[in-house]
C-alpha cells in the first residue's frame, strides 16, 4: 500500500488533481478507495454508512485538494477527512444511545457466559460499542494519538484513554484470553 | 500484590509518561504477570492491524465524479447569469444611446427580441434548477458542452461591442440568435432528461 501511495503522491498527479483534472482525481480515488472504506467500515455500523462515508470523503477531497499544502503525507490528510466523516456519521446516527446499558439486553446469554465465550477478533470488534470501536481502531490500527482522537471526537484525552482500556477489556473477555489480572 | 489495571497498561504504552505512572512502570518492570498482560495487549493490537482490508462492493467514483461535474456546472451557470446580466445592462445602455440619436432600425429591434428571448430561457433554466436534480453522465456532458459554447458566445458578444456600429449590429444580432439557439438546446436537454426520469 505505501508504494501505491507513493505513486499517487507524485507531484504530477497532485498538481493535476489540484487543477481539477478528473483523471488525476480518479487516480487518487482508486489509490485510497480501499483504505478509506476499510476505516469507515470499521468505525460505522453498516455497509451503507461506510459507503456514504467513502463518497463524502472523496467529495471533500476533490473539493479541498487545491488547499492541501503538502505539510504531511497525502494519505494522512485523506485519512483525517475520512475519520472525521465517519465520526460525524456516528454522532448523527446515534446508533446506540445507551450502548453501555443495552449490551446485556441484546446479548443476555453472551454476557452471562462471557467466561466461556469465544469469538473471533472480527466478531468481537464488531460487537464493541461504536465509540470504543472507533477509538481502538483509530489508536491501535491507524496510529492516531489520544490527543488526536480527542480532537477528532471533541472529547478529552482521558476519555480516549478510558475508551481504549474498556475496548481492550471487552476484547480480552470475548476472545477468551486467560488472565490472572482484574 | 496489586497488579496493574488495563487502563494503566494502556497508558504505559504511550510516549511521555505522566507523573503518577512512575510507580506503575516500576511495578511492570518487576511483575511477570503484568508483563504477560502487557504483551497480550500488544498482541491484540497487532492482530487488529493484521485484519484483512474490507472493500466496497462497488466503486463510488461515478457518483463522486457526477457530484464534481454538478458543482462545476453550478459555478458556470452562476457565471453565465452574471455575464448575461452585465451583457443586458450593456446592451440597454447601447440601445438608449441609439434611441437618443433617434436611430432605430430592424437589426436593433431584432437584437432586443433575441435578448428578451435569451432572458426568458435563462429564467426557465434557473427555475428548473438542474443542479438540484440527479443527472446522468450523458446529460451532464451535453449540458456542459452547451454551457461552454454559450460562454464562448458571451465572450464574442463582448468583443463585438467594440466593433464599428454597422458591423457591430450585424455581428451582435447573429451572436444573440446563436445564444438563443444554444439556450433553447440546453432547455431541451434538461426537459428531455426530466421527462425520461419522470420529474
Amino acid at each position: 500500500m505505501p508504494e501505491a501511495f507513493a505513486i499517487a503522491e507524485t507531484e504530477v498527479v497532485l498538481a493535476r488533481a489540484r487543477a481539477g483534472d478528473l483523471d488525476a482525481l480518479e487516480n487518487l480515488y482508486r489509490t485510497y478507495e480501499v483504505p478509506v472504506y476499510n476505516l469507515a467500515r470499521r468505525i460505522c455500523r453498516t455497509v451503507e454508512d461506510a459507503e456514504d462515508v467513502l463518497q463524502e470523503t472523496f467529495f471533500e477531497v476533490c473539493r479541498s485538494i487545491p488547499h492541501y499544502r503538502g505539510d504531511g503525507s497525502l494519505w494522512g490528510w485523506v485519512r483525517t477527512i475520512a475519520a472525521s466523516k465517519a465520526l460525524m456519521r456516528l454522532r448523527r446516527n446515534k446508533y446506540r444511545d445507551a450502548e453501555e446499558l443495552d449490551e446485556e439486553f441484546h446479548q443476555p446469554q453472551a454476557s452471562r457466559q462471557d467466561g466461556g465465550l469465544r469469538m473471533d477478533l472480527e466478531a468481537a470488534l464488531e460487537r464493541l460499542p461504536e465509540t470504543s470501536r472507533a477509538v481502538v481502531w483509530l489508536h491501535d490500527v491507524e496510529g492516531y494519538t489520544h490527543e488526536e482522537i480527542a480532537g477528532l471526537m471533541g472529547k478529552t484525552v482521558s476519555f480516549s484513554k478510558s475508551q481504549l482500556a474498556r475496548a481492550h477489556l471487552r476484547l480480552r473477555r470475548w476472545l477468551g484470553e486467560e488472565t490472572a489480572l482484574a | 500484590m496489586t497488579h496493574l489495571t488495563l487502563q494503566q497498561l494502556v497508558e504505559l504504552r504511550e510516549p511521555g509518561l505522566e507523573p503518577g505512572l512512575a510507580d506503575a512502570r516500576a511495578h511492570l518492570a518487576a511483575c511477570p504477570l503484568c508483563q504477560a498482560e502487557a504483551s497480550r495487549l500488544d498482541q491484540r493490537s497487532a492482530r487488529l492491524r493484521a485484519l484483512p482490508s474490507l472493500r466496497p462492493a462497488s466503486s463510488r467514483w461515478p457518483v463522486v465524479r457526477q457530484g464534481i461535474m454538478s458543482e462545476r456546472r453550478r459555478r458556470r451557470l452562476r457565471w453565465m447569469a452574471l455575464a448575461g446580466t452585465a451583457m443586458a445592462a450593456s446592451l440597454a445602455l447601447t440601445v438608449q444611446l441609439r434611441r437618443a440619436d433617434r436611430r432605430t432600425d430592424r437589426a436593433e429591434l431584432a437584437i432586443d427580441s433575441a435578448k428578451a428571448r435569451s432572458g426568458q430561457l435563462e429564467r426557465l433554466i434557473q427555475s428548473y434548477n438542474p443542479d438540484g436534480r440527479v443527472t446522468d453522465g450523458k446529460t451532464a456532458f451535453v449540458a456542459s458542452q452547451l454551457e461552454d459554447r454559450i460562454a464562448q458566445v458571451d465572450r464574442q458578444l463582448e468583443m463585438a461591442q467594440l466593433g464599428g456600429r454597422d458591423r457591430r449590429e450585424t455581428e451582435m444580432l447573429q451572436l444573440w440568435r446563436q445564444r438563443v439557439g444554444l439556450l433553447d438546446a440546453l432547455v431541451d436537454v434538461h426537459l428531455t432528461r426530466a421527462s425520461q426520469v419522470g420529474f
